[in-house]
Parts: structure tokens; C-alpha cells; sequence
């Protein structure tokens, strides 16, 4: 995804229906004020900011003081990044460089995260002064910080006194019992404490972590990742529990276990959800938790777009070379953040005014399909099908259309060309949009073209550079016109 | 008495600021135990901190070269599995 230009006209009369391109934006109506307007420009959490500002994470703890059966310590931590990654690990004081040479040169950047590669709160010294600093020394950047919640409790004192109003905590269960088959081992008051005595304390503790930092004011995120026939059931008693107890945000992530990462799910072969099981569990949790479906698993020192890396162009050589004016950058900063805010403005209000046009018109009775959509931002569909490394996945219905999920195209493959039994990359592809009856791309290939009709999901290049709400609804309506809303939904035909 | 950081570990840090005798420091290429200076947390701890937060198996070793923590200790898999998805990832 490119940064956008700021003075580039907005994307003709981009819209959405019902508000809800993200669907956060429809998420955030219930909260109080004061939460939203800390979540709207947030772009890890508001579905439309995340196109036009950035957040970055550095990797400055190492340890970790817990086990989780899908991660390996020889990688970063699986909470936070894909498995099987190794970020460069920084000292306090060169994660403050990068940062602010980074903001300086990305006025977008507005979110520092610490989020590995161990448990930040795990090294209370190396994220207290990193976050010490940038408090003082970058006041215009929020901070914010994942943990598996085994600390959390002694740190909320600390964490309150700095820029910090976002704790994400990792929460995959609430029942010891299911706790001893994720978490093998916890390091608590100088042991190593095992099997279901070692799961209540973590969980006591993150429940602990989690009424405390609400008590503070301080916003709090849940990130649960499924793990089918472990905490799949289970997790929509972890979504109502947070919310009940304040969490803004509750996140699903999928389970990614391979072999090749040595984890205990991987070697043991443990599975995966599928989309489909993903979304249902997603929609399941939404029905009272607020859900952020547009999360992309970034890697933990990942800099730019949410979803985009330019890691490359800040590495520490170069950061040393760099002379940093703050004071001067945090002013330039000021007026680009006023411009993108007045811009988003803008397409928030062409989004009201599409939703309200389809509210005027006779309503259709037809039942919802989902369809996705390749695209590399800017809210249109610019990607070719055979390009696309991800797809937005959304719903029509009669009431608009609604953001509903990324699904990794490659998801299930380790990016060679054949994945697993000798299943073809396009196979794998095409298995990743299981559940929907349309993909929406700029240009569809011959071959995949085929593959797409046999497994039940209807092609379509016609739409290229339309805004994607508007091009889902007008699929949607020539669906309806031609009966096709009528036939029964056959699922579930993608190659498996 | 002194236990030993051997080429496994992956220079995570958990150990150090939890030696109570200050007797692990990073070194290049993984960090390292001054053998004149571990105590094996004697007098301090009932079991000796560093292989007690290691992550890795195998990585640290007590005196006569035995592994604090053996194979399938930490992760749960056990070793034959893991030699069995290592064989099977290699022939692919
Ligand atoms: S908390 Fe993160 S680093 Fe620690 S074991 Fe779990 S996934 Fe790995
Ligand atoms: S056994 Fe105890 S004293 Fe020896 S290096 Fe480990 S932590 Fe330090
Ligand atoms: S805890 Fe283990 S892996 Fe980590 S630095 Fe110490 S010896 Fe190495």
C-alpha cells in the first residue's frame, strides 16, 4: 500500500453503505466519547484511519516469562508477529532514534508500539525507558503495548505515568483446564510452574491486569487466537468476560502452526482455523464485543501502513546517519495530521451520504452474500487476482455492505509454489476465499478464472478502480436481478 | 560448582537480571556464565534461576554436562515426534 498524497483528489464519489466500510466505524457508536475519539485515528483500530496513518513497533524485549504451545522461542513472539520471524533486536536508546527518525520522516506515524520479540512487560527496564523517553522527547506519538497479561499487574502503575492509553493483551482462555493445553510452563516468583496451577495464575493475572488498567482510564485491547477443538467453544465466554470488564476491543487471530516452526501445535499437528470457521467465530463474539477485523497479524518491528513494511529504508546504519530536528518535524507533523483529519472527514461524509442514497431506495428482500474483494487501499479495487496477497472479504445484503475480514490468500502455504500435499498456490488461494460466491478483482486470469466458477465463486474484473462498497453493492444487485439470490447457498465447493 | 550457556540459546536476555551471583553476561555469540563466579543460586534460590526461565532445552548445562532441561521438558513434544516432523521436513 503506498502513503497517500495529500493533495490527491479522493477517490471519486468513494461511499459506503450504513456508515459501516469499516465496520468499526459502526463499532465505536456505542462508546462514550472520549474512548472514540481516542480510537479514531488509531490505525490499528479504526478500519478507515488505517489507510491513511501508520503505526510502527520495535523490538526491544527479548524475554519472555511464559510458554505458549504455538510459539517458538527461537522467533519472535507468536502473539504479536506471523510465526517463524526474527526482528532486530534494539537497545531503549536506538529505539528511540528509529522512532523519531521515522516519525520525522513518516509524518503518518503516529502509534509506537513495543510488542516483542519477547513479552515487553517481561523486560521492565528496556520498555519502561524506552517509553520514559518518548513520552518526553516525542510527545506528539502514542504508545502502546502487547503482553500476555503475566506481569501486568505490577505494571500499571508505571505504564500510567507515559503516553500510553493502549494495552493489548493476549487472553486465549478464562478456564484453567483449557489454559494447561496452550500454556505449558509460566516463571512465577523464581519457579517454573506447569500444567493447570501454572494456568490459573496467568489467567488470574491478566484479569487482574485487565480490571486494573480500566480502572486507570487506560484503553485496553483483548487478542484471543483460536485454536479449533482447544479454546474454538470457548471463546465467546473470553469476548463477553472482557467486555463486561471493559475492554474496547476484542480481536480474533487464526492459529498458524506449521512443522517447519517447531512449535508443539505445528509438530504435533495441530490445525489451523479456516476462514469460514474463522468469520463464524468472529460473528459469534461480534453479537456482543466489538471486533477488529481488519488486524493483519504485523510483524512486531514492522514499520509503515498497517499491512505495509518500509523497515528497509530505517534500518540502524542509517538511522545513525540521519539528523533529527524534532521540534521542527513535530510542528510539520501538526499540519499533515490536520490535513489527512480533513480528508477523512470528507469520505467519512461521502460514506453517510451513499448509505443514505441506498436507504431511499425499495428494499430488497434477498439474503446476504459475502464476496472479496483484491485491493491495495485507497477503497478501490486495484489488484490483480493473481496478485493478491490478501483479500477484503465483504457482506451485501439488503441493508449495504459491510466490512466483514481479511483473509490471507496464502494463509495456508509457506509461499512456495506447492503447499502441503502438492496443492498449487492457486489452489491454496482459491481454498482461502471458502464462503464467498463472488471475488471482485481489477483482471481475473483464464486459468483461475476456471478454477473460481468450478469451486462455486463467481470471477469479476468489471469493477476495476470503483470504490468497493458501491461495485459489492451493484454485484450484489445483478446477483438479485438474475435469480441468483434465490438458489440455495452451496458453500463449501472450493478444492479442498 | 557452575552451570554452563551452551550454543543453543538464542540470547533472550531472561536469565540475566536474574542471577542473583551476577554471573551471567552477553557475549558474542550467546551469553555465557562466569564458572568462578555461579553459586548454581546456592544460598539464594532453591533452584538456580537461569535454567529455571530458559526457554530452550538444552541450552544450559549443570556441572557434569547433563541438560537442566532435557529434550520435550520445556515444549511437550516429545522427542521422537520431533525428530519424526524433522526427518519428514528434510525429504521434503
Ligand atoms: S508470550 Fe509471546 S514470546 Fe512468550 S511464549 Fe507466548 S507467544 Fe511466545
Ligand atoms: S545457577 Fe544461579 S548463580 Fe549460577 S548462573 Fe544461573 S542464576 Fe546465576
Ligand atoms: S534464558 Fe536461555 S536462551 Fe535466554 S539468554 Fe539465557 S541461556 Fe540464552
Amino acid at each position: 500500500m503506498e502513503l497517500p498524497v495529500l493533495n490527491e483528489k479522493p477517490a471519486s464519489q468513494g461511499g459506503c453503505s450504513a456508515g459501516s466500510c469499516g465496520s468499526t466505524d459502526d463499532q465505536l457508536n456505542h462508546l462514550s466519547d472520549e474512548i472514540k475519539a481516542k480510537v479514531q485515528n488509531h490505525p490499528c483500530y479504526s478500519e478507515d484511519a488505517h489507510h491513511y496513518f501508520a503505526r510502527m513497533h520495535v523490538a526491544v524485549a527479548p524475554a519472555c516469562n511464559i510458554q505458549c504451545h504455538y510459539c517458538n522461542r527461537k522467533y519472535d513472539c507468536a502473539n504479536e508477529s506471523r510465526p517463524g520471524v526474527v526482528s532486530e533486536l534494539l537497545t531503549p536508546d536506538q529505539a528511540v532514534k528509529k522512532t523519531m527518525a521515522v516519525a520525522a520522516n513518516i509524518p503518518q506515524m503516529t502509534v509506537l508500539g513495543i510488542a516483542g520479540p519477547g513479552d515487553p512487560l517481561a523486560n521492565p527496564e528496556r520498555t519502561f525507558e524506552t517509553f520514559r523517553r518518548l513520552s518526553k522527547e516525542a510527545p506528539d506519538i502514542k504508545l502502546c503495548v502487547s503482553t500476555n497479561g503475566l506481569s501486568l499487574p505490577e505494571s500499571v502503575e508505571e505504564l500510567a505515568k507515559h503516553n500510553i492509553d493502549h494495552v493489548t493483551i493476549t487472553i486465549n482462555c478464562v478456564d484453567p483446564e483449557i489454559g494447561a493445553k496452550i500454556y505449558p510452563w509460566i516463571f512465577w516468583e523464581n519457579r517454573r510452574i506447569k500444567g493447570k496451577k501454572a494456568a490459573k495464575i496467568l489467567i488470574e493475572q491478566q484479569q487482574k491486569g485487565l480490571e486494573m488498567l480500566v480502572a486507570k482510564g487506560i484503553l485496553v485491547k483483548v487478542n484471543s487466537v483460536m485454536i479449533p477443538g482447544v479454546n474454538d467453544k470457548h471463546l465467546a465466554e473470553v469476548s463477553r468476560i472482557v467486555k463486561a470488564k471493559g475492554a474496547f476491543l476484542h480481536n480474533v487471530m487464526p492459529l498458524i502452526a506449521e512443522a517447519e516452526h517447531g512449535t508443539f501445535y505445528g509438530v504435533m499437528g495441530q490445525r489451523g482455523p479456516t476462514g469460514a470457521e474463522l468469520q463464524a467465530l468472529q460473528d459469534d463474539c461480534s453479537g456482543d464485543m466489538n471486533m477488529m477485523r481488519h488486524c493483519r497479524q504485523c510483524r512486531a518491528d514492522a514499520v509503515g501502513m498497517l499491512g505495509e513494511d518500509r523497515g528497509d529504508e530505517f534500518t540502524m546504519d542509517k538511522i545513525e546517519l540521519m539528523d533529527i530536528d524534532y521540534e521542527a518535524a513535530m510542528e510539520k507533523r501538526k499540519v499533515i495530521h490536520q490535513a489527512i483529519e480533513a480528508e477523512m472527514n470528507s469520505k467519512r461524509a461521502q460514506k453517510s451520504e451513499f448509505a443514505e442514497q441506498i436507504a431511499q431506495e425499495p428494499k430488497l428482500t434477498t439474503r446476504p452474500v459475502l464476496m472479496a474483494v483484491a485491493t491495495s487501499g485507497q477503497g478501490v479495487i486495484n489488484v490483480h487476482f493473481g496478485h493478491a496477497k490478501e483479500f477484503l472479504i465483504y457482506e451485501a445484503s439488503p441493508d449495504g455492505v459491510r466490512f466483514i475480514s481479511h483473509r490471507k490468500a496464502d494463509l495456508y502455504c509457506g509461499g512456495d509454489s506447492t503447499c502441503g500435499d502438492g496443492e498449487s498456490v492457486l489452489q491454496t488461494t482459491i481454498r482461502s476465499l471458502e464462503g464467498c460466491e463472488a471475488v471482485l478483482c481489477s483482471k481475473v486470469g483464464f486459468e483461475p478464472w476456471e478454477m473460481l466458477e468450478n469451486a462455486g465463486i463467481m470471477p469479476n474484473g468489471e469493477h476495476a478502480m470503483e470504490p468497493i462498497e458501491e461495485a459489492v453493492m451493484s454485484v450484489y444487485k445483478e446477483m438479485a436481478k438474475n435469480g441468483k439470490l434465490d438458489e440455495i447457498i452451496l458453500h463449501n465447493r472450493a478444492t479442498a | 560448582m557452575s552451570l554452563k550457556i551452551i550454543e543453543t540459546c538464542v540470547n533472550c536476555f531472561a536469565c540475566e537480571p536474574l542471577c542473583p551471583s551476577k554471573a551471567i553476561y552477553e557475549a558474542k555469540p550467546h551469553f555465557l556464565i562466569d564458572s568462578k563466579k555461579c553459586t548454581e543460586c546456592e544460598g539464594d534460590f532453591a533452584v538456580p534461576q537461569c535454567a529455571t526461565i530458559c526457554p530452550i532445552e538444552g541450552a544450559i548445562l549443570d556441572a557434569l554436562g547433563v541438560a537442566l532441561n532435557p529434550p520435550g521438558s520445556l515444549t511437550g513434544i516429545p522427542p521422537e515426534k520431533m525428530a519424526e516432523a524433522m526427518a519428514e521436513l528434510q525429504a521434503h
